[in-house]
């Protein structure tokens, strides 16, 4: 292992690339930690933001004031600013704040890492929601009064009638999204969530290995988003409805 | 190894070349005289080295002070740059600032891809700001303990491989005490002149911390960085800086900046004023 380490640095420094910090155990760990880091945000966040965006989507469509009005105000705020404003805004600030009515830092469990997850997958939840309100909207009106007419509720029409249709049309967009959450994760890096960007901002700075560490950030991420992208694309056929159109 | 060889065999060949040709200064001496100005990197992240006066909105500090210094023994107009712990290196090597005083003092892996002129204007290392009530005393006692830093901060890997510390690496010092404010670290580790004077300056805001651990970690040279094998530029510099040091212009620029302690300062003006 340690060979082939060595051959592949002698190699890259022959094309002129520097990939020397791969002799520091801490860097070398440092740097795996963080790609295991963004694998598991994206993991994470992904279910996250749908779970988010369906439940959004639910509120927006629905026609109680008491739960459209707040829901489009949550989806307002969060898609008209940007995500390492709040990023920032909610560990520094907010954070700071539970710290204090908790009566000290050691009592918040809360932390860099939960406000990254949270963040994240809300941003991304309102935008997934919106794409979703789309979707409902382009229901057929008839198709909607037909599922009423056969006594479903409000809530059966939105789970059996509306979802599955929306899901479809919105499918494109919310696969969108996904890649977007992909790198969105990145912002990690503001408040040291040692994710694969953060980790590769602290190798650099030491080093002056921009160059290289960006090379493997790229080929990092168009592998997850080629995941995604054909993934996405997986979904969409295999949910396509014959003759709806689609 | 296959890419330093055939380097300093060229370095050596232009040293040769420089040689014979006699009169042509390297490429950044020659730009500086040409446009006229010595643009200089610098960091503005806090007094007393590099801030911005919130009255008069006007650059101010050591860095500030001294790289206008600098610039007047060159004959020519100072022009600065902000830059930040992680971009200024690729600044210099850009070509986008002639030098840098950005807080960088010497480590090893800097000086294989920067030269710097060798006369040392202060001596820095790292100071722990944490909460008075946290129980700490000493480097060893950090060990396991979330501490935060700036990104790029030569503190990062002595607080990592010597005392076991989880480094945290916020974007720059302000975040870096906000976070240790809101608990993300137990300590803070910068500068300790900017710390020293941050806890005199603000002690209302900043009563229940102080600087707790009684050394400073990897104090080193700060030095004024230039880009590898300039060497009229940095002999240039060099000439600027002792001159500087001995007129005790330097000193000057330290205790108006208030640098806590001049002590490096004032050693070094003896020194070098003694080998004249």
């Amino acid at each position: 292992m340690q060979d082939a380490v060595r051959d592949f640095i002698a190699l890259a420094a022959r094309i002129g690339l520097n990939f020397d910090f791969l002799t520091s155990p801490f860097e070398v760990r440092m740097w795996l930690d963080g790609m295991a880091t963004t694998l598991v945000l994206v993991a994470l966040t992904i279910p996250l933001s749908l779970a988010g965006g369906i439940s959004l989507a639910a509120a927006l469509t629905s026609d109680r004031p008491w739960l459209a009005g707040p829901a489009r105000a949550y989806v307002e705020l969060t898609r008209n600013t940007p995500t390492l404003v709040q990023l920032m805004f909610t560990v520094l600030v907010v954070n700071m704040l539970i710290s204090q009515a908790l009566g000290g830092a050691q009592n918040n469990p809360l932390g860099a890492w939960f406000w990254l997850v949270a963040v994240v997958s809300l941003h991304v939840a309102a935008l997934h929601a919106e794409a979703l309100r789309g979707g409902i909207e382009a229901v057929p009106a008839t198709m909607i009064e037909a599922a009423r007419g056969l006594g479903f509720s409000r809530l059966e029409v939105l789970r059996v009638v509306e979802l599955p249709l929306a899901l479809r049309t919105a499918l494109p967009a919310i696969v969108n999204n996904l890649v977007n959450l992909v790198k969105l994760t990145t912002i990690g890096y503001a408040v040291a969530v040692n994710e694969i960007t953060y980790a590769s901002l602290m190798i650099w700075t030491q080093r002056d290995n921009v160059v290289e560490l960006m090379i493997v950030l790229l080929v990092f991420f168009s592998g997850i988003n080629l995941a995604v992208a054909r993934l996405g694309a997986a979904v969409e056929r295999r949910l396509a409805v014959p003759g709806f159109g689609q | 190894m296959f890419r330093k060889t055939p380097l300093r065999a060229a370095a050596l060949l232009a040293a040769l070349l420089a040689g014979v040709s006699g009169a042509c200064a390297d490429a950044t001496l020659d730009r500086i005289k040409a446009k006229g100005k010595f643009t200089v990197g610098v960091i503005l992240s806090g007094a007393p080295f590099g801030f911005i006066d919130p009255k008069t909105q006007e650059q101010k500090g050591f860095n500030i002070d001294l790289a206008r210094a600098l610039a007047e023994k060159l004959g020519v107009a100072l022009e600065t740059v902000t830059v930040t712990p992680p971009n200024r290196v690729q600044f210099l090597q850009q070509g986008k600032v002639d030098a840098l005083l950005a807080n960088m003092q010497v480590t090893e892996d800097r000086a294989k891809i920067m030269d710097f002129p060798p006369t040392v204007f202060d001596r820095a290392g790292g100071a722990a700001i944490g909460r008075k009530d946290s129980g700490i005393k000493d480097w060893a006692d950090l060990k396991g303990k979330p501490v935060c830093v700036s990104q790029g901060s030569n503190f990062t890997q002595p607080l990592i491989e010597l005392y076991g510390a989880v480094v945290k690496g916020l974007p720059s010092q302000p975040e870096s005490l906000l976070a240790l404010k809101g608990g993300t670290c137990v300590i803070a580790v910068h500068t300790g002149a900017t710390l020293g004077l941050m806890l005199e300056d603000r002690a209302e805001e900043w009563k229940d911390y102080g600087i707790l651990i009684p050394t400073e970690i990897v104090p080193a040279d700060s030095v004024v960085w230039i880009r590898k094998g300039e060497k009229d530029t940095s002999a240039a510099l060099d000439k600027a800086l002792r001159e500087l040091i001995t007129s005790g212009k330097l000193l000057e620029i330290a205790k108006k900046n208030r640098l806590l302690n001049t002590a490096f300062i004032e050693e070094q003006q003896k020194t070098l004023s003694a080998a004249r």
